[in-house]
């Protein structure tokens, strides 16, 4: 459905007689619901002061070259390169697949580095499962993934004991 | 950092052929190019008594010897681009530095102006043409020329230059220009023959 509007002057119509007709359809609309006027992308939404929230979270997007850095460092999206419909849905595939992996152990987001052939995976994870496991799981990945690719994908682990949390919004 | 840890490969590749030792210098001592060394690695001193081993340096595979005369390069020049200029700077150090430690002459070092691709989307998914969302992409360049290089040279610089590339942000364009020498135009035509010009005269004057 449309956007309610509301129309001042005399509305445009097709079949209003006569030639000066154009001259009174000129109308202004006002937009009077709230929709699309705030960006909601990547932001968390300031709530009681009770949602612990990550350096990460409490940045949205604005900040990316001025606080923040890149999640994913690739080349395809610079002047003149291509591939960057690729890299993007691998990268979309590890998230998940690292996601899943390491379920409820994530601390921040996944970092992807693209060295050459090389796909280096920087992960910061909490420490919520015996190192055993931790070491089996990493394995798991770089042979699955290195298998998937065909392009030697290295784990590089950080473990935290808790989120580190930058503020509560 | 890639810088550090080419610096400190260059090094060691620099002393695996000469006798070298380890030897840390008081801060007062060291030259003032190498104090950034200090932390991070010991300053590597060749000690002229040493004896090395005349073997090992004989099957050394890594070094050839051709009698073919070498490629020469009058240009060089790197072109490196990426989204953050402050990695295009740190890497822009550690090339001109490498190229200092090889002996490199560097012509000039310039940064041609960024480009960026914007394009316009809407913002929701259905209807509403109005609102709409921007996105940019930013390149970033730096442009390193470096002049009077042979063809061994530049592989070795390049390939050193091209294995610390940072991840995915810098890439990087190579144009050479080569020097050849063509024999055929090495002395002017008109002195060597003389006789055709005379026939061809000769022809034009009997022809009429």
């Amino acid at each position: 459905m449309a956007a309610p509007l509301w129309r001042r002057g005399l509305t445009a119509a097709p079949w209003t007689r006569g030639s000066f007709s154009w001259l009174l359809s000129c109308s202004r609309a006002i937009q009077t619901t709230a929709v699309c006027h705030k960006n909601r992308a990547a932001r968390v939404r300031v709530g009681k002061g009770d949602k612990p929230v990550t350096y990460e979270q409490a940045h949205p997007p604005h900040y990316i070259a001025h606080r923040k850095g890149w999640l994913s460092l690739h080349t395809s999206n610079l002047d003149g390169e291509g591939g960057a419909a690729e890299r993007t849905v691998e990268d979309v595939f590890i998230r998940k697949f690292i996601y899943g992996t390491f379920h409820g152990c994530l601390a921040n987001e996944i970092v992807l580095k693209r060295r050459a052939n090389v796909l280096v995976v920087c992960a910061v994870f909490l420490q919520r499962l015996p190192p055993y496991k931790f070491y089996f799981l990493v394995g798991y990945t770089e042979t699955l993934l290195s298998f998937l690719y065909k392009c030697p994908v290295r784990l590089e682990v950080q473990t935290v004991p808790e989120k580190v949390i930058y503020k509560y919004l | 950092m890639a810088a550090w840890g080419g610096v400190s490969r260059l090094w060691r590749r620099g002393c695996q052929g000469l006798g070298t030792f380890p030897v840390n210098y008081s801060s007062r001592d060291m030259p003032k190019q190498y104090r950034f060394l200090l932390n991070k690695d010991l300053l590597w001193v060749q000690f002229s008594g040493f004896h090395t081993d005349l073997h090992h340096h004989k099957d050394n595979s890594l070094i050839s010897i051709s009698d073919e005369p070498d490629t020469l390069y009058r240009k060089l020049s790197v072109l490196v681009k990426g989204h953050d200029k402050t990695v295009l700077d740190s890497y822009e150090y550690f090339a001109v530095l490498a190229a200092k430690e090889l002996g490199i002459s560097i012509e000039k070092i310039h940064e041609p102006p960024r480009k960026i691709e914007r394009f316009t989307l809407l913002k929701s998914i259905h209807i509403f043409k109005k609102h709409r969302v921007q996105y940019e992409m930013r390149t970033h360049y730096r442009c390193l020329e470096l002049k009077h290089l042979t063809g061994s040279t530049a592989d070795v610089y390049l390939e050193y230059i091209q294995r610390n590339l940072p991840e995915g942000v810098a890439m990087e364009i190579k144009k050479t220009k080569l020097e050849k020498l063509p024999e055929h135009i090495q002395k002017p035509i008109w002195d060597k023959l003389p006789s055709v010009e005379e026939t061809a005269t000769g022809a034009l004057e009997t022809g009429h």
